[in-house]
This record gives C-alpha cells, sequence and structure tokens, in this order.
C-alpha cells in the first residue's frame, strides 16, 4: 500500500529532510524511515506542517513523495526518491582524516 | 508611493503616471511620465505644457526613439518586471553614455537591494523600491563594492587605464 | 600565473561580505528562496539532490600548489574529504552547509580564488586550452585574453541578468582542446597574412537539448579589439535574446532565430558604436596582462635521457603511461604530463583531499608549482622535465593517478547524474564504471587508441555526449533509467555532433552495446591508424545500426 510522506532540504545545512510529527511535535528528519507517513497522520495535516516549515524558513522546497512500507522501513516508489533518500549509489571517494560534516546523513 | 531614492537619498517623489487607459482622456496636471506609445501620439500636445515631462519605456522598446527629445524630457522611466529580467541594464547604459541622457533614469519594478549596485554602475540614478525592501539597507548597498572592473556609466575605462 | 592587484584582493573581501550578508538575510528570513537563489547561483552556490553544491571557479584551469592546498582543506573541513573536476576547469564540492559557505569563500579569498559567476544566467568562467603556454602547437598564449575577459566580465554591470547563462572560450592552439565550437562564444587566436595577431570568433554554439556548433561570426578580429566586441555580442544577446522560453533563451537560438547574416550585421552595427571606446586595448594593455604569463625560467636541457630510456626498456608499466599520458612541450627537455582522474576507483573527475595535497607537493617538486584542469576532467602538469618523469610516475601510481588511459576509451567524460543532480533522469557514474571495469585490458584499450565517450544524466548535456566519438544520454523511460547511444560527434576543430544510432539500451544492455559499437570499428577500420572518428565517417552509421539493432 502507498503513502505519502513530506520531504525538502534543511535550509542551513541543505540536506534531505523528512517530516516527521511525534506526540504533536514537527520537526524534520534525515531518515526516511523516520518519516511520518499519511499511515497514521492526515495527508492535509502533513502538507500544512510542511508549508509552514518552509515558511518558517527551516526547509527549502517542499514535496510529496510516495513510498512504500517494507517492515520497519519506508521505501519511495520512485528511483530518484530511492537515491534522494538513501544517497549517492557509488562508493564515494574519501580522504583519511576528513574531520567536519562526513557521514552526517549516512 | 513606496520608497523613492534619488541621487542615493530618500527623496519625495511628485512624478504622475499616466498610462493612457485613464477613464478620462485629460492629462492630469503637474509633472507626468507617459508610455512611449502615449509619447508620440500626443507629442505635441504634450509639448505645449508648462509641467515637466517624462516617458516610461517597455524594456523591449528601443531608446533612440526619443533621441530627439531627449532635451525636452526630465525623466525616462526604466522596468525591471523581475528581478532576472536585465534588458533595462542595457538601454540605461545606452541613454547615459551612448545619447549623453543628463535627465533622472528611474528604475522600477523589481528594484532590489542587490540590484542598485549595478543599476548605477548602469547610469540609474533614481529608484522606486519594491514595498518589502529596507530603504537604509539599499541606501548601504550602493557602496557594497568599492572595486570596478569595467568602465560604465560611472567611470568610463576599465580599471587597467584608470 | 597572473598575480592579484590590490583591487582584486579588495574586490573579493567585498563579495565575501557581501555573500555573508545575504546567507545571514536568508536565514533570518528577510530574503525569499527565490530571490536568495538568484543570489547563490552567482556565487556557484546551487541547492542539489542531497544538499548543497559549491562550484569553485579555476580561472581559465590554472591552479597554484597553494590554492591546490586550499582546495584540499576545504574538502576535508568543510566537505565529505573529496572534490569533483567539471569539463569547465572547475572543482564542485557536494556537501557544503549553506551556514559555512561564507566560511568557505574567505579560505578561498585568501588564495585568490572564489565562486563568483560559476553559475547563474551570467558570463561564467572562461576555459581555456590546458596546454596554454607550453604547446608546441601553439600560436598564441590565450591565458592573457582569458584574464581580460575574467575582468571585464565580472560583475559586469549590464550583463549580470542575461537571458540565460553565457560560456566564453579561448584556444590559442592548432589543436582545439578547450571545444571552443560548442561554447556561447569560442575564440581562437590566428595571424592573418600580414602576421598579425587576432581571433576567429564563433558565435552560438552549445549542448542540451538543442546542439549547435558555434557560427563563424568573424573571421579576422584585432585582439585589441576582443573585449569591444565582446561587449557588442552581449548587448545584442541582452536586448533580444528569448526570454519568453528558458529552453529558447541560450543565444544559439537567438543565432539561429535570427539568421547568421543578420546576426552578424546586429554585432557590426552595435560594435560600430563601441570599437573606439576605452575597452579597446592598447598595445601596452596586452603587454602588462601579457608580463602576468612569460615563460618561467626554463632550463636548457637536451632532449633525451638515458635513464628514461632505460626505465621505458625495462618497465612497461612505465612505458604504456609514457606512450598515453605524455605530449611533447614546447622547450626541449620538459614534457607535459596528464594525471588521469580515470582510476577505476573513483567516479570521473573526483579526487580526494589527500590526493589534492600529494598532486601539489608533487607540482612543487616537478613541475613549477602549477596545474591545470582540463575539460575532459583531468589534471595536468604542464612543465616536467623529462629527468624527473620516472619518480613522478612511480608517485602518481602510489595515489591512483597514473592510469595510462589518456584520450582513450576510459578517459571518460561523466557528469554527476542521478547520483547528486537534481536535474538528472538517470544516472551516469556507474555507467562509466561499469564501461571502466568491462574494458579494463590495456592492450584493448590501447589497440582501439584515440576514441572520446562522453556521458550525461538528463538532456542538459554537462557531460557533453553530444560532441563525444560515443556519447551516452540517460533518460528516464516510464521510471526506468535507459540509455541512448549517439555516435561521430567531436569537440575538437572537426567539430561535430554525434548523431542518435535508435532505441535506447537499459543499463545492463548498454556496457554490451559499447562492446559492439567497439567491435564493429576494429572490423572495419583499414589499420590501426585509422581511429574511430575517421572509420565513422568514413563508414556512416548502418554497420552500426545493423550490428545492433539488425
Ligand atoms: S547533464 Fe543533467 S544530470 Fe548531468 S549534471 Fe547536467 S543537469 Fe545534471
Amino acid at each position: 500500500m502507498a503513502y505519502t510522506v513530506y520531504t525538502a532540504s534543511l535550509l542551513k545545512e541543505g540536506l534531505v529532510a523528512y517530516l516527521s510529527i511525534r506526540d504533536g511535535e514537527t520537526s524534520w528528519t534525515t531518515d526516511v524511515n523516520r518519516a511520518t507517513s499519511t499511515e497514521t497522520v492526515d495527508d492535509s495535516i502533513l502538507s500544512t506542517e510542511a508549508e509552514r516549515s518552509e515558511q518558517e524558513n527551516i526547509v527549502v522546497g517542499v514535496y510529496s513523495v510516495e513510498v512504500t512500507r517494507d517492515g520497519d522501513r519506508l521505501v519511495p516508489t520512485e528511483n530518484r526518491e530511492r537515491i534522494r533518500a538513501g544517497g549517492p549509489t557509488v562508493a564515494l571517494p574519501a580522504a583519511k582524516n576528513t574531520t567536519a560534516n562526513a557521514r552526517v546523513a549516512a | 508611493m513606496g520608497k523613492y531614492i534619488k541621487d542615493r537619498k530618500p527623496s519625495e517623489d511628485n512624478w504622475m503616471p499616466y498610462t493612457g487607459l485613464e477613464d478620462s482622456d485629460t492629462l492630469p496636471s503637474g509633472d507626468i511620465y507617459v508610455p512611449l506609445e502615449a509619447w508620440k501620439e500626443r507629442r505635441d500636445e504634450l509639448l505645449t505644457r508648462n509641467s515637466r515631462l517624462g516617458v516610461i519605456l517597455e524594456n523591449t522598446d528601443d531608446v533612440s526613439e526619443i533621441i530627439d527629445d531627449l532635451d525636452r524630457l526630465d525623466l525616462v522611466v526604466l522596468q525591471f518586471p523581475k528581478m532576472v529580467d536585465g534588458r533595462a541594464f542595457t538601454q540605461a547604459r545606452l541613454l547615459r553614455e551612448r545619447l549623453k541622457y543628463k535627465g533622472e533614469i528611474r528604475a522600477v519594478g523589481d528594484v532590489l537591494q542587490d540590484q542598485v549596485f549595478y543599476m548605477q554602475r548602469c547610469g540609474f540614478n533614481a529608484f522606486e523600491l519594491r514595498d518589502d525592501q529596507d530603504l537604509n539597507s539599499v541606501l548601504k548597498a550602493f557602496d557594497e563594492m568599492s572595486v570596478t572592473y569595467q568602465g560604465a556609466a560611472d567611470v568610463d575605462a576599465p580599471i587597467w587605464r584608470r | 600565473m597572473y598575480q592579484y592587484s590590490q583591487a582584486d584582493h579588495q574586490l573579493l573581501l567585498e563579495r565575501v561580505t557581501q555573500f555573508r550578508d545575504q546567507v545571514s538575510r536568508r536565514l533570518k528570513g528577510e530574503l525569499s528562496e527565490d530571490e536568495f537563489k538568484q543570489q547563490r547561483l552567482r556565487n556557484g552556490l546551487y541547492l542539489q539532490l542531497h544538499a548543497y553544491m559549491l562550484r569553485v571557479a579555476v580561472p581559465y584551469g590554472l591552479l597554484s600548489s597553494e590554492q591546490m592546498r586550499t582546495l584540499a582543506h576545504i574538502a576535508r573541513r568543510y566537505d565529505r574529504g573529496y572534490g569533483h573536476f567539471s569539463t569547465r576547469q572547475n572543482i564542485q564540492y557536494n556537501w557544503p552547509k549553506l551556514e559555512e559557505v561564507p566560511e568557505i569563500l574567505d579560505a578561498l579569498a585568501a588564495v585568490e580564488m572564489h565562486a563568483i559567476q560559476t553559475s547563474g544566467n551570467c558570463i561564467r568562467n572562461t576555459t581555456s586550452d590546458p596546454l596554454a603556454g607550453v604547446a608546441r602547437d601553439e600560436v598564441a598564449d590565450p591565458r592573457p585574453y582569458c584574464e581580460l575577459i575574467r575582468q571585464w566580465s565580472t560583475f559586469h554591470p549590464e550583463f549580470n541578468f542575461l537571458p540565460r547563462k553565457f560560456k566564453i572560450a579561448v584556444s590559442g592552439a592548432i589543436h582545439d582542446r578547450a571545444a571552443v565550437a560548442v561554447h556561447d562564444i569560442g575564440l581562437r587566436l590566428v595571424k592573418n597574412e600580414s602576421d598579425e595577431l587576432g581571433l576567429e570568433v564563433y558565435v552560438g554554439g552549445g549542448l542540451g537539448r538543442t546542439p549547435m556548433i558555434g557560427k563563424l561570426i568573424r573571421e579576422f578580429l584585432p585582439v585589441h579589439d576582443i573585449l569591444t566586441y565582446l561587449e557588442a555580442i552581449l548587448r545584442v544577446y541582452n536586448q533580444f535574446g528569448r526570454r519568453d522560453n528558458l529552453y529558447k533563451a541560450r543565444i544559439k537560438i537567438l543565432v539561429h532565430e535570427t539568421g547568421e547574416d543578420e546576426f552578424r550585421k546586429q554585432v557590426e552595427a552595435e560594435w560600430e558604436n563601441v570599437k573606439a571606446s576605452k575597452l579597446r586595448l592598447r598595445d601596452e594593455d596586452i603587454e602588462a596582462i601579457s608580463a602576468h604569463f612569460k615563460d618561467p625560467d626554463y632550463e636548457i636541457l637536451p632532449d633525451n635521457d638515458a635513464d628514461f630510456d632505460n626505465h621505458l626498456i625495462t618497465n612497461p608499466e612505465f612505458a604504456k603511461w609514457v606512450d598515453n599520458n605524455l605530449e611533447l612541450h614546447k622547450k626541449p627537455g620538459y614534457r607535459i604530463a596528464y594525471l588521469s582522474l580515470k582510476s577505476p576507483d573513483q567516479p570521473p573527475g573526483d579526487v580526494t583531499a589527500d590526493q589534492m595535497d600529494a598532486i601539489a607537493d608533487l607540482a612543487d617538486r616537478y613541475s613549477l608549482g602549477q596545474i591545470r584542469s582540463t575539460h575532459r576532467q583531468n589534471l595536468v602538469l604542464s612543465d616536467v622535465k623529462l629527468t624527473d618523469l620516472f619518480e613522478l610516475w612511480e608517485e602518481l601510481t602510489k595515489l591512483g593517478l597514473a592510469t595510462p588511459n589518456y584520450n582513450h576509451l576510459t578517459d571518460i567524460i561523466s557528469c554527476p547524474g542521478m547520483d547528486y543532480c537534481a536535474l538528472a533522469t538517470a544516472r551516469s557514474i556507474p555507467i562509466a564504471q561499469a564501461l571502466t571495469d568491462r574494458f579494463e585490458s590495456y592492450d584493448y584499450v590501447n589497440d582501439l587508441g584515440d576514441i572520446s565517450l562522453n556521458i550525461s544524466g538528463c538532456i542538459n548535456a554537462c557531460g557533453h555526449h553530444h560532441v563525444a566519438n560515443i556519447g551516452i544520454l540517460g533518460v528516464n523511460k516510464k521510471g526506468v533509467e535507459v540509455y541512448q547511444l549517439t555516435l561521430g560527434g567531436s569537440a575538437r576543430e572537426d567539430a561535430a555532433i554525434g548523431k542518435i544510432l535508435g532505441p535506447a539500451f537499459t543499463a545492463d544492455e548498454i556496457v554490451d552495446a559499447i562492446g559492439e559499437v567497439l567491435e564493429v570499428y576494429l572490423e572495419n577500420r583499414e589499420d590501426s591508424e585509422e581511429d574511430f572518428l575517421t572509420t565513422y565517417r568514413r563508414i556512416g552509421q548502418s554497420p552500426f545500426k545493423e550490428r545492433l539493432y539488425g
């Protein structure tokens, strides 16, 4: 069964994020599996909250993504969205001693 | 009217636009500016007025169409319908540098803090800011950069010839 | 290399201050995303598929070792330990944070670097021949003209909001290594009968969804007139370029729709008005800039070396590299070395921070402290002594930068594709890697000889697939990534747009399809001297079509 989650980019970091509503608290997570989908919350609430976050300059470029549930995981239906959720599909070149910023979204 | 800057100072704008679409055919009194079409059509009538005259150009208009009237025009209004539409930059330079126009060149439309620096370099000396702009920040933006490489309306030589 | 003046430094500092303020206004919500986007793009900052991407200008592909170390530092400190060299000789970082970009710009400014106009609808960083100043086939050094164009175009008040982006390339050699034919303006330095230096001016080349080869608008423009002529072209474009349709906004469409002759007339008419302005270069202006690009003090060296010859005989791996990755230098006893960024282990064009640091050290040790980037996404050490080559090669081998494939099949140009790019319709890096794995045999690749294979992840064609001998374009067909083949393109002096061969292949099929294409070439070439493009031009598409679809 397909559900909808809301996604955007975090304004400050630029990272891909998903709307999550827990205990009435709205937040944005970089983990698609922690997104709140229409499985549990009404689409209208999700979209209102997502747009509000954009107005509050927390995120940029809100849109909705179709996902299916696979056990604990939420899997976007479209290829592009799967890559967006999972990161580049190729091995990233990496230097030794990379200090900052690494693996934030991993 | 909104926020208006002339010669780098907040100023009072006394000009009235006349679009030609008004209900009445009579021109308002005082200083008015009209579209190029209206200028061409009613030029003789306009020239009999005692007030100051201006023209507003579409950014597709050829500035050389007013070449013979530049002495009589105190104002030329150029438009930025969208921030990203940069045609009026060229119009302004042609007016100032090629046609040696001395009157007011005014920017209207998306006239924004981050644009006025370029606008003044191209010869604009008056700015009707978009409503959301912060007047003081815009005033500072004129001096944001002290280095320029090219000649333009403000300085005629590139940096290597100054 | 060009040495910054006080004014150049000042300008960078002011620009960083300005951008820092723009970022802070954005974070406070005073600037909308729409408007901030216009500003951040003019500073090379995109919002990509996974994160922001910062594109740093490498003016006409020249880097000092100090600058390279700063690029390494930025990769480590602010990114994920690597960077990506693009087809426009620039370097891109894939993971910077918006908040930290002003700091990155500070670090860049300290070494005379920046991200100014690396994106947005303005005049972009000028590109050039990576062998400028050292090539044997050079008519004149293009770098002084590139630098003049850099200065003229930087924050040009009139041309900062053009209908669309605008790319200029300059080449000063017989062989075109800067792909001038596929730029909005391509300039080639030439001499006329009286031995005066001038430029061929090509306008309206470009790739994307409507690929076009630039039209020769002027056969000989005296070099003194370069900037006035550019100003005239840009002015015509700024006024008359289409703004109603994003896909028709490039100057190539204007030239096409206006007609070459009429466009030329408009430019010449405008030029009449500006050609005598102070923008016209005097001899002393050209001399002053050229002084920055004087030859270093080359040693007088013999053009042979017994040790070198010995290594060639005893070390076949070294010999392969020498065969493929070296170019003759205008001075005897020196060679130009290509550092391949196309190893089997890394995406095309990617370099780690460790590699960057090491390259900087090698440049200091062996190549007068300079590095160049190429439009085929490789690096160049331009002034290596014959006697140092073996040591250099040993070091490069340790670093994974000595793959002997320059201008060969696995020297693949690949755009980032859907692994990074928000506009992509398909992935391109995995295809590049699959091809590299499949064609790992040196002997096979070497036998194929000079060939170009380029991959783009969407119709925007950043991977220049149109001008590759073999081009691959990734598209999305009902949710599946498929790959279209084009054959017969060239980005050199015989520039040509490749032709689509037939229906697209899936990711699984494309590697075999390329294999078949290569077989058809091998079967049909007259001898091993006849390269792919020559054979293709001789036999046409049909043999390839028949093999793949017959
Ligand atoms: S060609 Fe398309 S996918 Fe590749 S970098 Fe350009 S826009 Fe992105």
